[in-house]
């Protein structure tokens, strides 16, 4: 079973967040990437661009496929991980971490109560399986 | 298990059928409608590029305008196809539907292990690619069909058949063209890069690409073919198909799609950079 950080809240759309006081740093969980298999290229927002809870701030494209990404937050996109242009591997290799994609200056600290933490999520994804 | 639906097979403009898979797509993950499975056909000759691919680097634009080909952007990945004499299909289910596992490439292998049945069933024998193209060994062309990649389709060891999927909010579509007939001049006029001398080029994708008609009999139809990979289809997966039209939401998505997105090729154009 796959380890999620403590210090990381999830999404149900397998986006973790890291809150650093009214700001988001946010990327793909493990098992998101391990789904999408070997990343090729991603597609971020730009910088001083909106992006809204619930809806695609960007997409990944794996072999044979391409995932969209959804926003877990509404806010204002502050920065992007500059790194990924150079080794998009980083999203499979360490995505919880170096692996981020944007950062973010949430709007209503309010949207982090639909947020699940790393034990919330670990159950969310137990019961998409049993779900089947 | 939720039922499944038949779209059947009818020909659109290129535009349109773009507008209409996407429209069942967000529709099942609206509303979560039924899996579909739709064949079509193109009303006039068409290039599709995938999502993350730059027009004019993979394209000939003015080619495509000489030769009445309209280009369209899919919203799944992978690298361009050109669609005149094909069968092109898409699956449509969620992500939790227990015929599909969990990943992009272990769902496009279960699709695939149909069109091999169903390729069977017309006489053809098939197999899956055991080894293809992965990162780092990336093609230069832009042809979907110039290289094989993991679990696509080879009759003979050429290329008969190109996927690709889009996944979000727990649903993936996957996309895939099955060449009827196949016409290399065609299709080196149309992509990028031409290479010279032009008759090499137009060999080494006649070595590399097939289609049904290079082994089957033109007394096979198109009817037969859809027919084929219907039944093949269902008994893989043991389910049953209900043909069934778009709905209404379908419909309104669709022309909404048609005139919002499906009309901007601007995307990774000249005019805007393409991704990492």
């Amino acid at each position: 079973m796959k380890v999620f950080p403590d210090d990381l809240l999830y999404s149900r759309e397998h986006v973790w967040v890291r809150v650093e006081g009214d700001l988001a740093i946010i990327g793909i969980t493990d098992l998101a990437q391990e789904k999408l298999g070997e990343v090729h290229s991603i597609e971020l927002p730009e910088i001083d661009s909106e992006v809204e809870r619930d809806e695609p701030f960007g997409a990944v494209e794996a072999a044979k496929g391409t995932v969209e990404l959804i926003s877990p937050l509404t806010g204002n996109v502050i920065n992007v991980n500059e790194d990924l242009i150079d080794d998009i591997g980083i999203v499979n290799s360490d995505p919880h971490d170096t692996g981020w994609m944007i950062v973010v200056e949430i709007n209503d600290l309010d949207e982090l109560d639909d947020l699940l933490d790393s034990r919330g999520y670990h159950d969310f994804i137990l019961q998409e399986v049993e779900g089947d | 298990m939720a039922a499944w639906r038949l779209v059947p097979f009818q020909r659109y403009p290129p535009r349109e059928n773009m507008a209409i898979d996407e429209a069942i797509f967000r529709e099942v993950q609206r509303s979560g409608g039924p899996p579909t499975i739709r064949l079509y056909g193109w009303m006039s000759p068409a290039v599709s590029i995938g999502h993350f691919q730059h027009i004019d680097r993979e394209i000939d634009l003015d080619a495509c305008r000489q030769g009445g080909v309209t280009v369209v952007r899919r919203p799944t990945g992978g690298k361009a196809v050109y669609h005149d004499d094909d069968l092109t299909y898409a699956v449509i289910a969620g992500e939790n539907n227990t015929l599909f596992p969990p990943t992009i490439l272990e769902t496009y292998r279960v699709i695939s292990k149909c069109l091999v049945q169903g390729l069977h069933k017309l006489g053809l024998e098939a197999i899956l690619a055991e080894e293809g193209r992965m990162q780092g060994q990336g093609s230069l062309e832009a042809s979907c069909f110039s290289v094989p990649s993991l679990h696509e389709l080879l009759v003979q060891g050429r290329k008969i058949c190109g996927s690709a999927q889009m996944r979000s909010r727990g649903v993936f579509m996957q996309q895939g063209s099955l060449l009827m007939s196949f016409d290399p001049e065609k299709t080196c006029d149309i992509m990028l890069p031409h290479r010279e001398p032009r008759a090499n080029q137009v060999q080494a994708l006649q070595e590399k690409v097939t289609s049904l008609y290079d082994h089957l009999p033109r007394s096979v139809t198109r009817e037969d073919v859809c027919q084929s990979l219907i039944e093949a289809f269902q008994d893989e997966w043991a389910v049953s198909f209900a043909e069934g039209a778009l709905t209404a939401a379908e419909e309104k998505l669709k022309d909404h799609l048609l005139a919002t997105k499906y009309e901007n090729l601007t995307k990774y154009s000249s005019q805007n950079p393409s991704p990492p």
